[in-house]
């Protein structure tokens, strides 16, 4: 069993099929970028990018992410050359305690790849299921406005 | 129960409180220290070693970005390059320093350390390379930091910014160790307040599944009165399964009395029984008809952090070291020694990054049973907390019902009252047993509940009085702890005030206002908000929406001001949407202008959850709520377009991470009252109550 994790390939140890793909991510490869919120999909901290699309890895199984394409924030750029949504969140200061932000940035991703110029309405309908409790929907917002100019 | 009684109930818990003698030493809990920061500790802050300069940060950063200030501080006054100074997380060895509370951190340690680099940095100028630098403290106004050009004014980029959107590890759940296993320790379905232990379990279950590593009884100290049952396996997931499969069954106190909460925390129930006993303000108000007389009631609130706690575990010689989120690593240190008989030099707690706390994370629950895990396994092991354990074990705002009264005589308040009846916040029963809350009640009240009772206005006859009843749930410090809750009761009493009186609320409040600056904020929210203009029609909402407008001010801990303006739009069927908040905030000197507006966006925020959402349901004197579905939290549609302005002093440093928290719910409940005629009393609103009639 493997998958493609940020663009390599890697084995999913048979005794880890059953566990969620986000603890496969923070536990067994040590990616510990996406969060454990609430481990029943309503928080969104633990969002990766399944085949292009934000998924929400505390309710994927681990097993049944074979064969398909995971990229994590760890594999969005580096400290040195970051992606343009990493850069614009960093421009924005949107961080405050930082733990929703991976599942964030991810979700923030994956529209933009899907939508390059969204429209407010496209951001609040594709980021209202990710919660931030320190409250930084307002910076989340300029900052994805922020990375459509960087693109 | 007759006065006496009390006293003599609580008189063996009163010396204990204060004397900690040896006679009741075994039953007296670790309390947390809370000492000043002393410039002798200081020292430890900071260091010099080949070129490059270390800053110890003697705060918790939990998302207060306090790490990026200081460093700003730092940097300035040692007059280095922004990345000569690398910022450590402490850990237990440094000095002690007080929890992480009370939006203090620039208020108490800013100066400290400015006055450490300065010394510091004296003594590299004068050759020394090696050694313990002396700090004198020089006059305030010699401090660079401080001064024109220094540490104040700047917003660089935050300190983790990069590791955080990059996904580094930064927080306690992210540490691995190697031969680390996974812990959970389960507890009764019962109040954390009534005694329960397990009793049986399917050991047989639990060995026939893969992963599972052990069951363990020696799993740390109760919570509350609930001991636990631990459990260890290889990997996170099967810990839930090991769970089901154990069917553990419980033995649960029967004899215990479970209050009921919305009998013990009725305001009006209360005041038949008596006149309450702590005052906040001592006036008498003349008997008579009141104009005002409002009740308001606020229930019990989660602080809901995204990351439940956390805590990794590994004992290496007899030695623990533990990693951990946590507002107080020293008291959770302290705690920890105490459980497992180790001396304080033995234990080392790592403080990580926090993944918000907002006052709850200053007790230790999941550090002490990952470390007895951990012993039992002899292997590292982590502990998470699920989201269901986030809300049944840890500690709450407590619910306060109120009762607010004014009388108005030409346009001024002559008469005030405001009565509330709360539960305990600073001596939090998840520390405080019974019996020492006796004591704590009959010498000191609670300081948590009164916080921001003495309404910031000339009042004439002003009285305000409170009780705190022990729940069967456990309450304690909540972001602005009885400032939020009270600022939304005075300020809609003083809203109401204002229509009683006929006279536009922000006329009122400036004209009972004799404090400068909260005068200052009101006048600049007003001029930002354009107060005095209809709010904007709601654009994109339904034509039958009626909006309205409110205004609402507070000090918080007489130290920062802020004052708030909020537009609502609510639809026919009583949804309301907040369309826009403006935000005038003075909290004197700033350092980092960008992270006090943040955390003046994060108290909007909360104010939103305050009046429209924030409610943790209870039931047979538990908590219920397993997932944010049953206790929701504001999500970006219910956040709108928010301004925030600040009014920035020269000299003094005070706090801002509570202080908008104190106007935004007044703000928001007064433009519901402006919308709709009617006065918002029971939080969260039900929309029902502000529906059209058909
Ligand atoms: S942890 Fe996956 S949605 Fe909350
Ligand atoms: S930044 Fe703290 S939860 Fe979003």
């Amino acid at each position: 069993m493997f998958l493609i994790l940020n663009g390599a390939p890697q084995s999913i140890p048979e005794d880890w099929a059953d566990e969620t793909l986000l603890s496969l991510l923070r536990e067994a490869y040590g990616l510990s970028g996406a969060k454990f919120g609430c481990g029943v999909g309503i928080c969104g901290a633990c969002t990766v990018i399944v085949d292009g699309v934000a998924t929400r890895s505390c309710v994927v199984r681990a097993g049944d992410a074979q064969g398909l394409t995971v990229r994590t924030i760890e594999g969005l750029g580096s400290a040195e050359a970051l992606h343009p949504v990493q850069q614009a969140w960093l421009a924005a200061a949107v961080p405050q305690c930082g733990y929703c932000q991976a599942g964030q940035i991810m979700l923030a991703v994956a529209l933009l790849e899907q939508t390059p110029r969204p429209s407010a309405t496209d951001v609040e309908t594709a980021l209202d299921g990710n919660l931030c409790r320190c409250g930084t929907y307002e910076r989340i917002r300029a900052a994805i406005q922020q990375a459509v100019e960087l693109s | 129960m007759r006065r006496r009684d009390i006293l003599a109930l609580a008189g063996g818990g009163l010396v204990a409180l204060v004397g900690a003698g040896a006679a009741v030493g075994a039953l007296v809990p670790v309390i947390p220290r809370r000492p000043l920061p002393d410039l002798a500790d200081a020292v430890g802050w900071i260091a010099h070693r080949d070129g490059r300069f270390t800053l110890t940060l003697p705060r918790a950063e939990m998302g207060q970005n306090i790490a990026t200030a200081l460093k700003q501080v730092a940097v300035a006054e040692l007059g280095v390059p922004w990345e000569a100074v690398e910022v450590e997380l402490h850990d237990t060895a440094l000095p002690r320093v007080r929890a992480t509370v009370g939006s203090e951190s620039v208020m108490q340690f800013a100066e400290p350390l400015a006055q450490a680099c300065a010394a510091l940095r004296d003594a590299l100028a004068a050759g020394r390379q090696q050694g313990l630098v002396e700090v004198n403290p020089r006059p305030f106004r010699e401090l660079r930091a401080f001064q024109p050009g220094g540490a104040s004014g700047t917003s660089p980029e935050i300190v983790h910014g990069r590791e955080i959107v990059t996904g580094e590890p930064l927080y306690s759940a992210d540490v691995r160790l190697p031969g680390m296993l996974f812990g959970r320790v389960l507890r009764a379905p019962a109040p954390v307040e009534t005694a329960s232990r397990p009793r049986r379990w399917d050991i047989d279950a639990a060995l026939r599944i893969p992963g599972f590593v052990a069951v363990v009884e020696a799993c740390g100290p109760a919570i509350g009165r609930a001991r636990g049952l631990g459990i260890l396996a290889e990997r996170p997931g099967v810990l839930a399964a090991i769970a089901e499969a154990l069917a553990v069954e419980w033995d649960i106190d029967k004899t215990s009395r479970v209050r009921d909460i919305s009998q013990v925390i009725d305001i009006d129930a209360r005041l038949a029984k008596g006149a309450l006993p702590h005052t906040v303000l001592d006036g008498t108000p003349e008997p008579g008809a009141w104009d005002v007389d409002i009740r308001l009631d606020i229930p019990l609130a989660a602080h809901a952090p995204i990351e439940p706690r956390a805590a990794v575990a590994s004992w290496d010689a007899g030695a623990l070291k533990v990693w951990a989120g946590t507002q107080d690593a020293f008291y959770v240190r302290d705690v920890l020694a105490d459980a497992f008989k180790l001396s304080t030099e033995q234990v080392t707690v790592q403080s990580c990054r926090i993944g918000g706390a907002f006052g709850g994370k200053t007790i230790c629950t999941v550090e002490a049973e990952a470390a007895a895990l951990s012993k039992a396994g002899a292997v590292p092991v982590k502990v998470q907390w699920t989201r269901a354990q986030e809300f049944a074990l840890g500690f709450h705002r407590p619910p306060s019902s109120h009762r607010v009264q004014a009388r108005v005589v030409d346009g001024k308040v002559t008469d005030w009252g405001h009565g509330q009846v709360s539960s305990h916040i600073l001596f939090t029963a998840a520390v405080a047993p019974a019996w020492m809350q006796r004591g704590t009640d009959l010498l000191l009240g609670d300081g948590g509940v009164a916080r921001g009772m003495k309404a910031p206005y000339e009042l004439g006859r002003a009285q305000a009085r409170y009780d705190a009843e022990r729940l069967s749930v456990h309450t304690g410090p909540w972001r602005g702890l009885g400032a939020g809750p009270n600022g939304l009761a005075i300020e809609s009493a003083i809203d109401e005030a204002a229509l009683a009186a006929g006279i536009d609320p922000l006329a009122f409040r400036l004209a009972h206002v004799s404090d400068v600056r909260l005068a200052g904020v009101l006048r600049r929210v007003a001029e930002i908000a354009e107060w005095g203009r209809p709010p904007a029609p709601s654009a994109g909402l339904p034509l039958r929406n009626r909006t309205g407008r409110g205004l609402a001010c507070g000090v918080y801990k007489e130290t920062s001001y802020a004052a708030v303006v909020a537009d609502v739009a609510v639809t026919p069927e009583g949804q309301v949407k907040v369309t826009k908040l403006w935000c005038a905030h003075d909290c004197g000197l700033v350092i980092n202008p960008d992270q006090v507006r943040a955390q003046c966006e994060g108290n909007l925020v909360w104010s939103i959850g305050m009046v429209l959402s924030d409610n943790l349901p209870v039931e047979a004197g538990r908590v219920v709520a397993e997932t944010f579905a049953d206790a929701p939290i504001p999500r970006m549609s219910d956040t709108p377009p928010i301004v925030v302005d600040l009014v920035v002093g020269k000299t003094t440093l005070s706090g801002a991470g509570e202080t908008a928290i104190v106007a935004g719910p007044g703000a928001i409940a007064n433009a519901i009252r402006a919308a709709t005629g009617q006065r918002p009393v029971r939080f969260p609103i039900d929309p029902a109550g502000f529906a059209l009639a058909p």
